[in-house]
């Protein structure tokens, strides 16, 4: 056994000593009776939901949301809100913050949809917009930098890096998803900042799960471990900070909701508990498409998705949940805490003496309601044949990359395609590029496909309807592209433009200059609407590509010094040159007696010899 | 202007269209050509400029568009189609080769009020100084390329036509366009105020300091006007740092055959404000002591200044000395007594050769890095100062054997 495993074993409840185990819950009690001692006023929900996706994938979808009035939030009296990123969002004056960290790429062709409509997931990286209260554009850009220093020391992220020339301002993509009854939202101002390059890592997550009221000592968040996490294919945390206000009483609350999305290659986090390190799978254990002519003994031809590989919480997490979290924890109702999306044909299997209630929702969803101190584990046995998992078609499939060669001109290339039969969709596209990547707007085409029959009119093939477009500043300002454009059903929109790559100073390079730079995903965002066909209202979607890494041509940095050296002797050479001939004057040769240097050398000598025999 | 002029002015405009007719690729690849469009030049970019403009976003404020709004009004007003660009561009060429020959035709090359060259008689006739211009390879390229230089160029030329002729409103009306369209040309005033003064066919002649009193007022004048004009048209003053700003300040630092880039690439920060100080002065340095020199022949002062600032702009292109070495052609006299003729000739060359050689090998096949590239914009800067050098040490020898004609032929040095 591995020491890895040895000590993952012994923080499994059920093997803790009986002391460590009568202290947590004498903690737990003393918890709950100081609660109910005080006024609690805030209210908390935590969910997880686990859904089954095709290729053998598990998403989970960690959720906790928690909210309180926003008076006592404005006196600084926090209950559950987190009382660092609170007064951090009362210094700035940020009404509505949304911040989001990803890795992976979320692979729609196989996964369908995202969850909640993409609203939670963020472009590779970090990605931050808020809406900030101010007098004017200048106060705001001052609140917006010290948000993103701020919060760049509590995520311990390079969210400071966020200056002007990353900071962009949405015309058309965004819009706030908060209530302002009171506020002049002429006053609140739209930042948005990216930092693609960024590696989302553990650091980040720790003061994530600092933010919780558990903390991830109890409930969902004890799942969540680095390790897990970001060993996951897709993975995203994701905050978001807004005021709701009742429509009948008009009294506002603040709300905090902080979301997980993770999607778990279920084949590799058990291949992960069996042996820590990779190895390649015994002959014995793979399954070979028996049918396939070429197969033999010696050779296999793997067979994917012959039945649903089997799995618990603590195979793919590494723990069972730990007991609940106190503050989610509703008197009047029990709370589902877990829930498993899995097809209904797929059986899923509680560990023997748990007391846990299940209830089956109406879309089928098995949900589980945590107990105090009590761990939560589900099994879902190998099922044969596989169940098929349901899969939402996306409303938009989209895909960016560059084109060309070379690292003098490029050219971006956008690939919008629209899935459905009946309905065409309205999509805002943005683009966040970096200064030193010049777009030529006048080479935007947008080519429709199948395109349109030349019956159908000039403006058929005309899918963008609306364009803004800000263009870079070197070295004070990105570029900012959004364009409104329908993508009519059943076909594909491709987007394309050209541009020049900069040549950098050579300190603005990164240490790792031939590596390149990441350029910040797009982000497609598709307004409610109601579709067409059905007349069914299709909420705020958004989409985002992949981040793009861009080659720009390198000097070479161990020059300077040489170059000045060179440069300036090619001009100090160039001036003497031509002031030499300007300066002086024409002679004969025969005029000027020439200085005779073999007789002066030998006048030297003789001078040497004499002096010397002296 | 006689039969042989127009008939090389007419096979020069006629392998410019048939160039432009049967590759129609050519002219966007070498767009594309660092050595032939700067970021204060490309045609690209001038049309991202119209497209900006056009559509209602200032082009001023961004980094990508760095030319006059003159330009850009003059562009934007053009149907857009292809052909009217390139014939713009041909008539251009076609204006330059006139003025050229007009040039040419006044022999101011050969004879000034003050100096009488010896080898006047070996001078070329005027159809070969258009020759020279019109099948010049660097100025075909830059035809074809269409950057923004050509129309300065064609100002220039004009503006030199009309100061041999005596015509002061012209020659200044045009070194002002082409100051305002390239900031450089403003070195040229002085040796244009001189050869304007010389060749002023006024009598009684004023005093020099009335004549050039007048002439500033008007320059200035013009220029402002100019300026206003450009106000007018875009609405704000932010086309003054994005055109003639970047000129000074290099922001961009795309590479091309001049020296600056890839020095301000490796620049130290600290020193980065002091060394573009230093080499913009070192371009107004050598006006007074080129003026002073050559007082006596005016026009090569100019052209001097043309081939310096060919080589030490901030953004210099084939282009610049395509126009040095057109006006070098109407000093063909005094070639023989140039001493590194056939070098000279052979390191232009070699620079040409490899240049898009070793960019090829940086850029595209990454092979070679930034300092392939670099060390042939050296060798070409270092071949085109040589070029200026020793045309002026032949000029010089030249004016000097006039004074003492007892020296031709024989060996002689500088003290």
């Amino acid at each position: 056994m591995t020491p890895t495993s040895l000590v993952s074993r012994q923080w499994l409840p059920s093997s803790s000593p009986p002391l460590l185990q009568l202290l947590s819950r004498l903690l737990s009690t003393l918890l709950l009776f100081s609660l109910a001692g005080s006024t609690v006023a805030d209210t908390y929900d935590e969910t997880l939901l686990l859904q089954p996706l095709s290729g053998q994938f598990l998403l989970a979808s960690f959720n906790f949301r928690s909210h309180g009035p926003i008076q006592a939030f404005n006196k600084q009296m926090f209950q559950l809100f987190p009382r660092s990123l609170g007064q951090i969002l009362q210094y700035t004056h940020t009404r509505e913050l949304h911040l989001r960290f990803a890795l992976g790429r979320w692979d729609s062709e196989l996964w369908g949809a995202q969850p909640d409509d993409g609203q939670n997931a963020g472009g590779t990286g970090v990605e931050l917009w808020a809406w900030v209260e101010a007098d004017n554009d200048v106060e705001a850009e001052a609140r917006w930098t010290s948000l993103n220093n701020a919060l760049s020391g509590l995520f311990c992220a390079s969210l400071n890096f966020i200056d002007s020339t990353r900071t962009i301002r949405p015309v058309m993509s965004f819009s706030p998803t908060g209530d302002y009854p009171t506020t002049n939202t002429t006053r609140l101002f739209l930042l948005h900042g990216t930092l693609p390059k960024e590696p989302v890592c553990t650091e980040n997550l720790t003061p994530f799960l600092k933010l919780l009221p558990c903390k991830g000592k109890f409930g969902i968040s004890t799942l969540l471990d680095g390790h897990k996490l970001f060993d996951a294919s897709f993975q995203s945390m994701s905050i978001d900070v807004r005021p709701i206000c009742s429509a009948t009483t008009g009294e506002c609350d603040i709300e905090i909701q902080q979301n997980i999305d993770m999607v778990l290659d279920i084949s590799r986090s058990l291949q992960r508990k069996d042996s820590p390190v990779p190895r390649p799978r015994d002959q014995h254990e793979l399954i070979c498409d028996a049918t396939k002519s070429y197969g033999s003994t010696e050779y296999c031809y793997p067979l994917d998705n012959s039945f649903d590989l089997p799995w618990s919480l603590s195979d793919l997490f590494g723990k069972s949940i730990l007991g609940r979290c106190p503050f989610a924890v509703r008197s009047d109702q029990e709370v589902a805490h877990v829930c498993i999306a899995a097809p209904k044909e797929r059986i899923v299997s509680l560990p023997e003496g748990s007391d846990v209630t299940q209830k089956t929702l109406e879309d089928g969803r098995r949900c589980y309601t945590l107990r105090d101190n009590q761990p939560f584990d589900v099994f879902l046995p190998k099922q044969e044949p596989p169940t098929s998992p349901h899969r939402q078609e996306p409303l938009l499939y989209a895909e960016r990359s560059f084109t060309g060669h070379g690292q003098e001109h490029g050219g971006v290339k956008t690939v919008l395609r629209n899935p459905s039969t009946t309905d065409a969709v309205e999509v805002v596209y943005l683009e966040s590029l970096p200064w030193f990547m010049k777009p030529y707007l006048h080479t935007l085409k947008a080519e429709l496909l199948p395109s349109p029959p030349p019956s159908a009119g000039k403006d058929a093939g005309k899918v963008i309807s609306e364009l803004y477009y800000r263009p870079a500043l070197d070295r004070k300002r990105g570029t900012q592209l959004e364009a409104k454009l329908v993508v009519p059903p059943n076909s594909v929109v491709i987007m394309t433009y050209d541009f020049e790559k900069a040549v950098l100073r050579y300190t603005e390079y990164p240490p790792d200059a031939n590596r390149g730079f990441d350029v910040a995903s797009a982000v497609i965002t598709i307004p409610p609407h109601r579709r067409k066909s059905d007349g069914k209202f299709v909420p705020a979607t958004s989409i985002r590509t992949t981040s793009l890494l861009l080659s720009l041509p390198t000097p070479d940095f161990s020059m300077p010094y040489n170059v000045i050296i060179f440069t300036s002797t090619i001009m100090a050479l160039a001036f003497g040159s031509i002031f030499n001939l300007l300066v002086r004057r024409f002679v004969a040769v025969d005029e000027v007696q020439r200085m005779n240097l073999k007789a002066t050398i030998k006048g030297w000598i003789g001078k040497l010899s004499k002096s010397k025999e002296e | 202007m006689d039969r042989r002029c127009l008939l090389v002015i007419g096979a020069g405009i006629l392998l410019r269209l048939v160039l432009f007719t049967a590759f129609p690729s050519l002219p966007t690849t070498l767009a594309q050509r660092v050595e032939i469009s700067t970021p204060v030049t490309s045609y690209k970019r001038l049309q991202e400029g119209i497209y900006l403009y056009t559509h209602g976003v200032s082009p001023y404020d961004g980094g990508v568009f760095h030319q006059a709004p003159l330009l850009l009004s003059l562009f934007s007003i053009l149907p857009p189609s292809a052909i009217v660009t390139n014939i713009l561009y041909v008539l251009a060429d076609l204006l330059s080769a006139v003025s050229l020959v007009k040039i040419a035709s006044s022999g101011v090359a050969t004879v000034t009020p003050q100096h009488v060259s010896p080898r006047k008689d070996n001078s070329w006739p005027p159809w070969a100084t258009a020759a020279a211009f019109l099948f010049n390879p660097f100025s075909i390229a830059t035809c074809i390329a269409r950057p923004t230089i050509v129309f300065t160029n064609c100002i220039v030329l004009h503006a030199v036509a009309a100061a041999v002729q005596g015509r002061r409103a012209p020659a200044f009306v045009s070194l002002a366009m082409a100051s305002y369209l390239s900031l450089y040309p403003i070195l040229l005033f002085p040796p244009l105020l001189l050869l304007t003064y010389d060749c002023s066919k006024t009598s009684p002649k004023p005093s020099i300091q009335a004549f050039s009193a007048v002439t500033t007022v008007l320059f200035s004048t013009v220029l402002m006007i100019y300026f206003k004009l450009s106000h007018l048209l875009t609405g704000s003053w932010e086309f003054v740092a994005s055109t003639y700003g970047v000129h000074l300040l290099l922001p961009d630092l795309t590479p091309n055959v001049g020296l600056w880039w890839y020095f301000f690439i490796e620049m130290f920060d600290s020193f980065r404000a002091f060394f573009l100080c230093l080499f913009q002065l070192h371009l107004l340095i050598y006006v007074p002591g080129i003026c002073l020199r050559l007082r006596k022949q005016p026009l090569f002062a100019l052209i001097t200044l043309v081939g310096i600032s060919s080589i030490f702009k901030s953004y210099p292109a084939v282009g610049d000395t395509g126009l040095y070495l057109s006006l070098l052609a109407l000093y063909n006299h005094v070639f023989a007594t140039m001493r590194y003729s056939f070098f000279l000739a052979a390191a232009v060359l070699y620079a040409t050769f490899l240049g898009p050689a070793f960019y090829y090998l940086w850029v595209y096949a990454g092979s070679g890095n930034a300092n392939f590239f670099y060390a042939i914009t050296l060798v070409w800067s270092i071949v085109n100062a040589l070029i200026v050098a020793d045309a002026l040490y032949a000029v010089l020898r030249d004016e000097h054997e006039t004074e003492r004609p007892e020296l031709i032929g024989k060996d002689v040095v500088q003290i």
